[in-house]
């Protein structure tokens, strides 16, 4: 099977090149593949992600997602990459005058579905997160972990290739986060999407064969 | 109350703007015909020993464009009333000749004067009078007042830009959460600023409508009750109906760069 991330001698720094967060690391990962991220706070996990959606350029080595050199690409072809993706956001990143339901089909509208697809997919969306009375309502007025599965059913809207999910069950209890690992297995079983979750706590229940990386003093290592 | 405050904020400088373009296409088009009229108006007076055609004066500079002959008749008739008709035969023989001479252009003083040196430098011609001094005085004031006015239109037009970029600061602001969402998820630039693009587009209509009506009112009721000669004569000088063209393009234009400026310096931003 091809690899859709392919890391070599990867560095990324902020700052220009000042501050460096993660250096030389070299991994790959394959379709399908289903993989965790753990590390300690500040190790560089979320900047790892912004790297891999094209937010931050890498400052030496190569980075490429789904064929896509992200060391040098057009802005055009990484506009039409980020379409392929469903980032999960650690702070959701929610557009607050937006509804809820609106946020959701962001990526449809993107793609340019109809109004009316639209509304039946947020309501479908919803219904997986367990928001579907809250459709009409505003960010703002959800509590924290609604706003995530907001975040979630957003990344899902339509079937990503990859997903990148940062801390996507950090704000829920045990129930909640089951329901979000659920529909992640589902995703990664039945269409083959390629995941990549942040998480401080690996489940415990988790059906799917994983692989789990550590993020730690710059270096990414997988653990066997 | 904030929409309209949000509005307002916009039109209002790039109506000013739109103004300061208005005025001067006005001042342009009423001062042509001011100019021209001063132009017409004038005349050198050039007295010959012998009668001169028009290419003979012309010969000797090419600004000259017309002349026109004063019937030495009637100045005798003038200054000989009562002398007896064979004595006032003897006075007409004894003038000279006499021609207004017009020019084709609105001249310098400097140009005037070598004007005048070449045609005294035919020995035919006797004496060449120029309305030198008044000539000057009103070109220089004429040019005085043009010179302020563009200063003046291009001063507003600099305070009013910086205006429209302080309101654009402050929707880049309110409008940057959005698009840098959006912008994630791969939406491209005309679908990222969409909806700035229409608020923006209905500002730059509106300021443009409301200009016109201005000047459409100076122009209807205004001018025609002023008793200012110049607005009255000049009324049609005053709006005329592809201004609003010009305008609506310029704010259009206005608008665009704006928008841009907002959306790029939105891309990239580091959260
Ligand atoms: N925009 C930025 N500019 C400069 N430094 C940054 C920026 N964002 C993050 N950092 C720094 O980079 C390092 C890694 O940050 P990152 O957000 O990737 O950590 P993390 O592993 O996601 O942590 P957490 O588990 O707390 O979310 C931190 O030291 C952080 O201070
Ligand atoms: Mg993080």
């Amino acid at each position: 099977m091809s690899n859709v991330i392919t890391a070599s001698h990867l560095t990324l720094a902020y700052e220009n090149g000042a501050k460096e967060v993660i250096k030389d690391a070299s991994f790959s990962i394959k379709k399908g593949e289903f993989v965790f991220i753990t590390g300690p706070s500040g190790s560089g996990k979320s900047t790892l992600l912004k790297a891999l959606y094209g937010k931050i350029k890498p400052t030496e080595g190569n980075l490429v997602v789904g064929g896509l050199d992200l060391a040098n690409v057009r802005q055009s072809k990484l506009q039409e990459l980020r379409t392929h993706l469903g980032i999960i956001f650690q702070d959701y990143k929610l557009v607050n005058e937006w509804t809820v339901a609106k946020n959701v089909v962001l990526p449809l509208m993107i793609a340019g579905y109809s109004v009316d697809v639209q509304n039946t997919q947020a309501h479908r969306l919803l219904k997986h997160v367990r928001l579907a009375e809250h459709a009409d309502k505003f960010p703002l007025e959800l509590s924290g972990g609604e706003q995530q599965r907001v975040g979630v059913a957003r990344a899902l809207a339509k079937n990503p290739v990859v997903i990148l999910a940062d801390e996507p069950t950090g704000n829920l209890d045990d129930y909640s986060s089951n329901v979000i690992w659920d529909l992640m297995e589902n995703a990664c079983q039945q269409l083959e999407t390629t995941v990549l979750v942040v998480t401080h706590k690996i489940p415990t229940i988790f059906s799917l064969p994983y692989r789990h990386f550590i993020i730690e003093s710059k270096g990414v290592y997988e653990v066997h | 109350m904030k929409f309209i405050k949000n509005h307002l904020m916009f039109i209002l400088p790039l109506m000013a703007i739109l103004l300061g373009i208005e005025f001067y296409l006005v001042f342009d088009r009423t001062t042509d015909s001011y100019e021209k009229g001063l132009k017409e108006g004038y005349s050198m007076l050039v007295v010959t020993k012998k009668p001169m055609k028009l290419e003979a004066l012309q010969s000797l500079n090419k600004h000259i464009s017309r002349s026109e002959k004063i019937e030495r008749k009637n100045i005798v008739s003038k200054i000989a009333k009562g002398v007896s008709h064979s004595s006032s035969k003897e006075i007409l023989a004894s003038l000279p000749y006499f021609y207004n001479v017009g020019l084709d252009s609105y001249l310098q003083t400097s140009v005037l004067e070598q004007i005048k040196t070449d045609l005294e430098a035919d020995p035919n011609v006797k004496k060449v009078e120029t309305f030198g001094s008044s000539y000057s005085s009103a070109y220089r004031l004429f040019s005085f007042i043009k010179f302020t006015l563009k200063l003046f239109i291009g001063f507003m037009a600099v305070v009013s830009f910086f205006l429209i970029i302080k309101q654009m600061e402050i929707w880049k602001y309110t409008h940057r959460e959005r698009m840098q969402v959006m912008e994630i998820f791969g939406a491209p630039v005309i679908l990222r600023s969409g909806i700035l693009f229409k608020v923006a587009i209905v500002d730059a209509f509106f300021a443009t409508i409301l200009t016109s009506a201005v000047f459409l009112y100076v122009k209807f009721q205004w001018a025609a009750h002023s008793g200012i000669d110049m607005m009255m004569q000049n009324k049609e000088e005053l709006f005329r109906l592809t201004d609003i063209a010009v305008l609506l393009g310029a704010a259009l234009l206005i608008v665009i760069i704006a928008v841009y400026s907002v959306v790029f310096s939105n891309r990239g931003v580091q959260e």
